[in-house]
């Protein structure tokens, strides 16, 4: 079984940049849009500085994060291991970007040229409007290794089957070749070297090997772990250190937001329901913030036209999955509000409770941004998700007299959830703590702890409570708690999407020798320790 | 994509010469006739030490060629004022009219005499890019040879931004116009700041790739890390302009701290002049009778003449001889009976005081580390191993020494690269396998071999084209307006030699006429190709004042840049895709371009010029026309003006000189003539064949890439350590000047010392800019520097959209590089708004904070404060090139200076 694989040799990579220009070249990606780059990354405290050229692409993985997520099929494997994406297929919803701890995926919505004056001979040649609002990343050249194939041309040693960067490398720092075959000059170069793959905790197999050291040398005196600023010294880096992800943004966030709410609203609606309650004004409202929050998503979406594909991956991804339950819920949820049938009710919020399950699971699958692919983050969109919508149906019930029957239980209710939304926040966050998470994310997290707290647990809970024993005014201070908690839960989701979505960024386990010496400590800038 | 080219597709081979790191070779892919990609040459990758590969900067080509902000077309000035701050107010007009304007202030300028009253030529042009433009400008190098004189030293960077003291010197003592290690073969390089990563092209990344992967060490000694030390073994962040201490210290190491008999001694007596006895006078002692310098015979314990067959000669010793010494003038002093060392003794008693102790405090490097490299160096030289070069037995000493730019000009240049060229003797180490290589000559000649420089001189050295100084033969009417013949005699008279004058002095003489030279008035006419002095030298401002002054200037224009702003007539020119040429490969060039091949190779036109552009071997040939030189012009071509001779022992394609040639017709019978040189007159194929191949080579020996064979073949030794011949000369040239009356030249001339003492050029900076500016210089307490950029160095990149993308990868483009706790001190962050400021000027940018540069050294990478350039003038960059000042007293004897300015940094207020 063949095995395409880059092999980056960096005592050889000098960050000239020729791959990057010739990449850009070969694929005529628009300016900025660098399938392949080479990291400048220095560390130390003077004069005890390393500074190590790394390139960067797509990892090729062995088990690709973003293939898993891809909710169209646009994004899959070949057998020989190369991820492609169809642009024809793909929607734009960038889900594969977050899912990417490589930062390998690229979206442009318009076209780009290199000068304001407008689009240069070339650039009409070679414009391809496939490519846009769609994701792209590296090929590793693939229409280049099927044409060697096709004519018996070896990929990794004839240039016209091998890929641009590979071609293009003066230092001879890249190669390309199939990791299968023991007798190729990848396989070769493995045996003969030490190398690493980045990111290989996180089990995603790259098909990208870094070698730092003779294969012969004898072993670097206890190589330090992945370390952060303070082990490191200071660290100056390009793009290196994990930053703000730009993919998934205020509407990409909404979807989150309403979809919470609105599900857990639903929940409480349907509880409602079927105690007596008239549920027909929330039920609605519940469903229209769910499909608020879907409608954001079509605004964000490269492609909108195309958003059906988004049901062709139900078998993988929570996005699809997510888009299949909505396709459910809302017939039944109607129906259900329309009958007011107990079993339906109950049904209806049950596809909602799994739609909020969907969401927990679309951020706990983007491997791409550590806040986020924390496990705990699950329980805390269903805790959060129920608290806001049982929040709303306070804020409902104020204003909706039919509902007012509830309003206790509900307040009870209430007090509970946002316990136990602390509860999940504080797991969630100890957690981050306790691994290692990008910094910025956890000073943005860390910043949040008192406000959420205050407003998302002990306001809400002295109002219940003051509510409670004061039934003159308990429908106010109930909505005024859910209210409360209502708008700590967007306000951390919102953040959580958007602020503290800080990416994986790169990291070495190791820095090359340079001809003699040793091998230098390992780098992995911007992250806390664990 | 190679192999797979649909109907609508070709492919075009070229090169790319745009640094003179190159020519890469490469090819272009054509898609519906559009130039969409540039893709290595692997046809060449067997015979191009590269492996056919082609640098970033090839790679904005296609953008070059396509960009909105071409000159499209000829254009004429209409507002009579220049300036920076005059609208030119360019108008298009015709080739017709532009050509014939040129042409007629052309023949204006000739009727009124080549040269001016001061004797200097009227006709003026500056090229950029250490000489690579003539791989662009098609026949103009005939042209300008039919013309007469030129003034070629309106200097565009060059002794600032060139490695000028290595010009100089290098070729006096091995043909080494550009130094660098066999890298190949070389196993321990000590690199005092040369970037060869940056600016080694293709050939030196992939060499020292190569090497590393091999395990040689390298040590990297620079003030910060650039990317050469980022991909060297070792760091050592030395102080700036200190290197000459360092280098001083190790030459005391090896002298004082070893046993001799690890030096290479066998070398030391018969390829030096170690064994030299120096008379009381500092001259050598010599024979009465045959005027040869005498050595002490240790068998038959007499002094004899060098070149005595058999005889074993004392190194070190005081010896009592008689001999004569000839001093300044052919000077004569005859000595009986005097007491006599060898010049290697006085070599070991000049060292003795350069301690690593001592050097360590100039340095700013701990002792320690300067001994153990030094201690290093010696372990790896192999001293007595011999290698076998194509059948040959030679010397085997993998070590060598390589020099930056700021190391290797201005003051300092003449100690660096004595001690640079003396410790490999030391170990035998000097331009044999695996040493420290010289790898092009300019100034010698022939300029195409470095073997064929090679001639007797006098006391057993090679031959040196040196300006004279003698009394009889002193030119004391400059020949350009840099006086490079009558200040500097090292600079010999080669075409490359005005460039290579103090070239600043041009400039400056602009402003102030030099006492007891002659005035010299701008010129009538002043051509610029492939360069942007106005941002490119030192003293930018002045520069561009000046410029302005020039009655007539003519820009070959690519872009409207700041020189070309105050141009009278644009001319746009093919770009390097677009125009037809045949160039020179291979052999031995600049930096580590020695290859195992040599030939040529075609730019074949890849694309139609855009607009009007016209290829400039017709440019060339109109000129020629219509200033009525056109069958001198067709001369020149038919004597090698088109990089071959049309006429050869066993072919002749020579042109009808008195016809107008096509643009192809020249270049077709060029093609000929260099098939039929590679093939000693077998073949004689055109234009057509070198477009469906692209290049032609034959094998060149690897022995040529050491002079060793070619000076043992000879009889000759390099001549190290002791500098007799420029202490004669720097006295003669003393007397001259003094008789001329010229005496601020004098500072320059205590450089001509046969051992030189360790000046403190931190000192000697300093001084000079408080003098020269009142300044209290503690105000200025960081030393600036720059450092070469791929991306950006030479070929005119800092309009390419690709070329910016990609530069900002790498770290420091377009900012001041800071220390990150020097900067703490004074409040600065990273990204903040910082103003630089040098006693002359200021430039601003964001700061960029980085532990890999010196707490006391700011760092600006590449030239851009652009205020014309498209798209440059833009990146709001900062330059350091607008602060250095064009000082005499930071002149040296070469003429050149360095990249250095002390400067203070505050952060801009509210700016972040």
């Amino acid at each position: 079984m063949t095995r395409w694989a880059m092999v980056a040799d960096l005592e050889r990579c000098v960050g000239c940049q020729t791959c990057t220009a010739a990449c850009r070249h070969a694929n005529a990606t628009s300016p900025a849009v660098q399938w392949r780059k080479v990291l400048d990354v220095e560390a130390g405290s003077f004069p005890n500085v390393k500074r190590t050229f790394v390139p960067v692409g797509c990892q090729h993985c062995a088990d690709p994060p973003c293939m898993h997520v891809c909710p169209t099929t646009a994004t899959r494997q070949r057998a020989d291991g190369i991820v492609t994406i169809d642009y024809d297929i793909c929607i734009g919803c960038a889900y594969c970007d977050v899912a990417c701890p490589y930062q390998a995926r690229f979206k442009i919505t318009k076209e780009d040229f290199a000068y304001d004056a407008g689009a240069m001979q070339n650039e009409i040649e070679r414009e391809d409007p496939a490519r846009l609002g769609v994701a792209q990343k590296c090929t590793f050249c693939s229409d280049r290794i099927d044409f060697g194939i096709e004519h018996g041309l070896p990929p990794g040693s004839d240039p016209r089957a091998t890929p641009a960067c590979v071609n293009s490398c003066i230092a001879d720092a890249l190669h390309f070749g199939d990791v299968e075959d023991p007798n190729s000059n990848v396989s070769k170069l493995l045996r003969a070297h030490k190398s690493f793959q980045m990111h290989a905790e996180l089990g995603t197999a790259p098909g990208f090997h870094y070698l730092y050291d003779k294969a012969a040398a004898a072993p670097a005196p206890d190589a330090p772990p992945a370390v952060s600023d303070a082990q490191a010294g200071r660290i100056r880096t390009r793009g290196v250190e994990p930053w703000h992800q730009k993919h998934w943004d205020w509407k990409a966030s909404g979807n989150f937001l309403c979809g919470g709410a609105g599900t857990g609203l639903f929940a409480f609606t349907s509880i409602a329901g079927l105690s007596g309650s008239a549920i027909m004004v929330p039920g609605l409202a519940a469903l229209a913030l769910i499909a608020c929050g879907l409608t954001l998503l079509m605004f964000k979406i490269g492609r909108p036209l195309r958003f059906i594909y988004v049901l062709r991956q139900p078998q993988r991804s929570w996005m699809s999955r997510e888009a299949w339950v909505a396709g459910l819920l809302f017939p039944l949820a109607l129906f259900a509000l329309w009958t007011g049938h107990p079993m339906v009710l109950l049904a209806a919020a049950l596809v909602a409770l799994l739609f909020l399950f969907c969401q927990g699971m679309i951020l706990e699958q983007s491997k791409g941004i550590p806040a986020w692919r924390n496990p705990r983050v699950i329980a805390l969109i269903m805790a959060t998700g129920f608290a806001e919508g049982c929040g709303l149906f306070l804020l409902l019930a104020a204003l909706l007299p039919d509902l007012g029957a509830v309003a206790r239980p509900m307040a009870l209710a209430l007090v509970v959830l946002a316990a136990t939304r602390a509860w999940t926040w504080r797991r969630y966050f100890n957690s981050l703590v306790s691994d290692s998470v990008p910094t910025r994310t956890l000073e943005i997290f860390t910043a949040c702890r008192g406000w959420f707290f205050a407003g998302g647990l002990v306001l809400p809970v002295v109002l219940v409570a003051v509510g409670l024993v004061l039934p003159a005014a308990d429908a106010a201070l109930f909505a005024l708690a859910g209210l409360s908690v209502f708008a700590t839960g967007w306000a951390i989701k919102f953040i959580l999407i958007t602020r503290a979505a800080f990416n994986q960024g790169f990291a070495l386990p190791h820095t090359p020798i340079r001809g003699a010496g040793l091998p230098g400590p390992a780098v992995k800038p911007g992250w806390t320790l664990p | 994509m190679p192999g797979s080219k649909p109907p609508n597709e070709r492919v075009v081979s070229t090169y790319c010469y745009q640094c003179v790191a190159g020519p890469d070779l490469l090819t272009v892919r054509i898609q519906d006739g559009v130039a969409t990609e540039i893709n290595p040459n692997f046809a060449a990758a067997a015979i191009h030490p590269g492996g056919g590969k082609a640098c970033v900067k090839a790679f904005g080509l296609v953008q070059k060629s396509y960009s909105p902000n071409r000159v499209l077309y000829p254009m004429k000035r209409t507002n009579p004022k220049k300036g920076r701050h005059e609208d030119p107010g360019f108008v298009r007009i015709s080739w017709d009219e532009a050509l014939d304007l040129v042409a007629d202030k052309l023949k204006a300028a000739r009727a009124a005499g080549l040269t001016d009253a001061g004797g200097f030529p009227r006709l003026a042009a500056s090229f950029g890019g250490g000489g690579t433009p003539t791989a662009y400008m098609g026949t103009l190098p005939a042209f300008l040879s039919a013309w007469g004189p030129v003034d070629l030293s309106f200097g565009s960077g060059q002794g600032v931004k060139c490695t000028h003291s290595e010009h100089l010197y290098g070729e006096l003592w091995h043909r080494a116009f550009t130094v660098c290690p066999d890298t190949p073969l070389c196993d321990y390089v000590l690199s005092f700041g040369a970037n060869v990563e940056a600016s080694g092209g293709v050939c030196g990344v992939k060499r020292h790739a190569d090497a590393r992967n091999r395990g040689m060490k390298r040590v990297q000694i620079e003030p910060h890390l650039s990317v050469t030390g980022a991909c060297s073994a070792e760091w050592i962040a030395i102080k700036p302009k200190t290197d000459s201490a360092f280098l001083f210290a190790m030459i005391h190491v090896l002298l004082h701290e070893h046993a001799r008999e690890k030096l290479d001694l066998p070398f030391l007596k018969l390829r030096t002049s170690s064994p030299y006895l120096i008379g009381p006078g500092g001259f050598f002692l010599r024979d009465p009778a045959s005027q040869k310098p005498l050595v002490i015979d240790l068998k038959s314990q007499r002094a004899l003449p060098f070149d005595t067959p058999d005889i074993d000669p004392a190194l070190e010793g005081t010896f009592t001889v008689d001999g004569i010494e000839v001093g300044a003038d052919q000077d004569t002093i005859t000595h009986k009976a005097v007491a006599a060392r060898p010049a290697f003794a006085h070599l070991v008693a000049h060292v003795k005081t350069y301690t690593p102790e001592w050097a360590a405090a100039i340095c700013d490097v701990p002792a320690a580390d300067i001994r153990r490299v030094t201690n290093e160096f010696l372990a790896h030289a192999c001293v007595g191993e011999t290698i076998e070069i194509e059948g040959m037995t030679l010397p085997f000493r993998p070590v060598a020494i390589a020099f930056g730019k700021t190391v290797n000009n201005g003051w300092g240049g003449y100690e660096c690269c004595w001690a640079r060229t003396l410790i490999p003797c030391l170990v035998g180490a000097l331009d044999v396998p695996g040493g420290t290589l010289g790898t092009t000559v300019r100034l010698n000649r022939p300029a195409d071999n470095r073997w064929s420089s090679v001639t007797p001189g006098p006391d057993g050295f090679m031959h040196y084209p040196m300006n004279p100084t003698s009394k009889e033969e002193w030119i004391s009417r400059p020949t350009a307006r840099s006086a490079h013949r009558t200040l500097v005699p090292l600079v010999a008279n080669s075409a490359w030699s005005q460039a290579l004058g103090p070239t600043h002095l041009a400039w400056m003489m602009q402003k102030e006429d030099f006492k007891n030279l002659p005035h010299a008035p701008p010129p009538d006419v002043w051509l610029v190709y492939r360069t942007n002095p106005a941002i490119s030298f030192w003293d930018t401002k002045a520069v561009g004042e000046t410029m302005a002054k020039f009655p007539f200037t003519v820009c070959f224009a690519l872009t409207r840049d700041e020189t070309n702003h105050v141009a009278d007539v644009l001319l746009p020119d093919c770009t390097d895709l677009e125009g037809l040429q045949l160039l020179r490969i291979g052999g031995t060039k600049y930096i580590e371009q020695f290859w195992d091949h040599q030939g040529f190779a075609l730019r074949d036109p890849a694309v139609p010029p855009q607009g009007e552009a016209m290829d400039f071997t017709w440019i060339a040939t109109e000129l020629a026309r219509r200033t009525g030189l056109l069958e001198e012009y067709n001369t020149a071509i038919n004597r090698g003006g088109a990089d071959v001779k049309l006429k050869g022992d066993n072919y002749d394609f020579s042109l009808d000189v008195t016809k107008v040639h096509s643009v192809e017709e020249i270049w077709d019978a060029a093609c000929r003539a260099a098939s039929a040189e590679i093939t000693n007159g077998a073949e004689t194929q055109g234009l057509d064949w070198f477009r469906a191949n692209g290049f032609r080579v034959k094998p060149f020996s690897r022995l040529m890439w050491y002079l060793y064979p070619k000076l043992v073949e000879q009889g000759l030794r390099f001549e190290q350590p002791y500098q007799e011949r420029l202490l004669r000369v720097g006295k003669e040239l003393e007397r001259r000047l003094h008789e001329h009356g010229i005496t601020w030249w004098d500072k320059q001339l205590a450089e001509y010392e046969a051992l030189p003492h360790w000046r403190d050029l931190n000192g000697l900076w300093e001084d000079a800019l408080a003098k020269h500016f009142k300044v209290e210089i503690a105000d200025y307490p960081f030393w600036l520097v720059t450092s070469r950029s791929m991306q950006y160095s030479w070929g005119n990149n800092v309009a390419g959209q690709l070329i910016k993308e990609v530069a900002d990868n790498v770290m420091g483009h377009g900012s001041v590089v800071m220390n990150e706790s020097a900067a703490e001190k004074l409040g600065i962050a990273d990204g903040d708004q910082v103003e630089v400021r040098s006693p002359l000027n200021s430039t601003k940018g964001k700061v960029m904070l980085r532990e890999g540069i010196r707490p006391d050294t700011l760092l600006i990478i590449g030239q851009f404060d652009h205020w014309v350039t498209p798209y440059a003038k833009d990146f709001n960059a900062p330059s350091m090139n607008a602060l250095v000042p064009m000082l005499l007293d930071l002149t040296d004897a070469t003429g050149s200076s360095a990249d250095l300015v002390k400067v203070k940094i505050t952060r801009l207020a509210g700016a972040t």
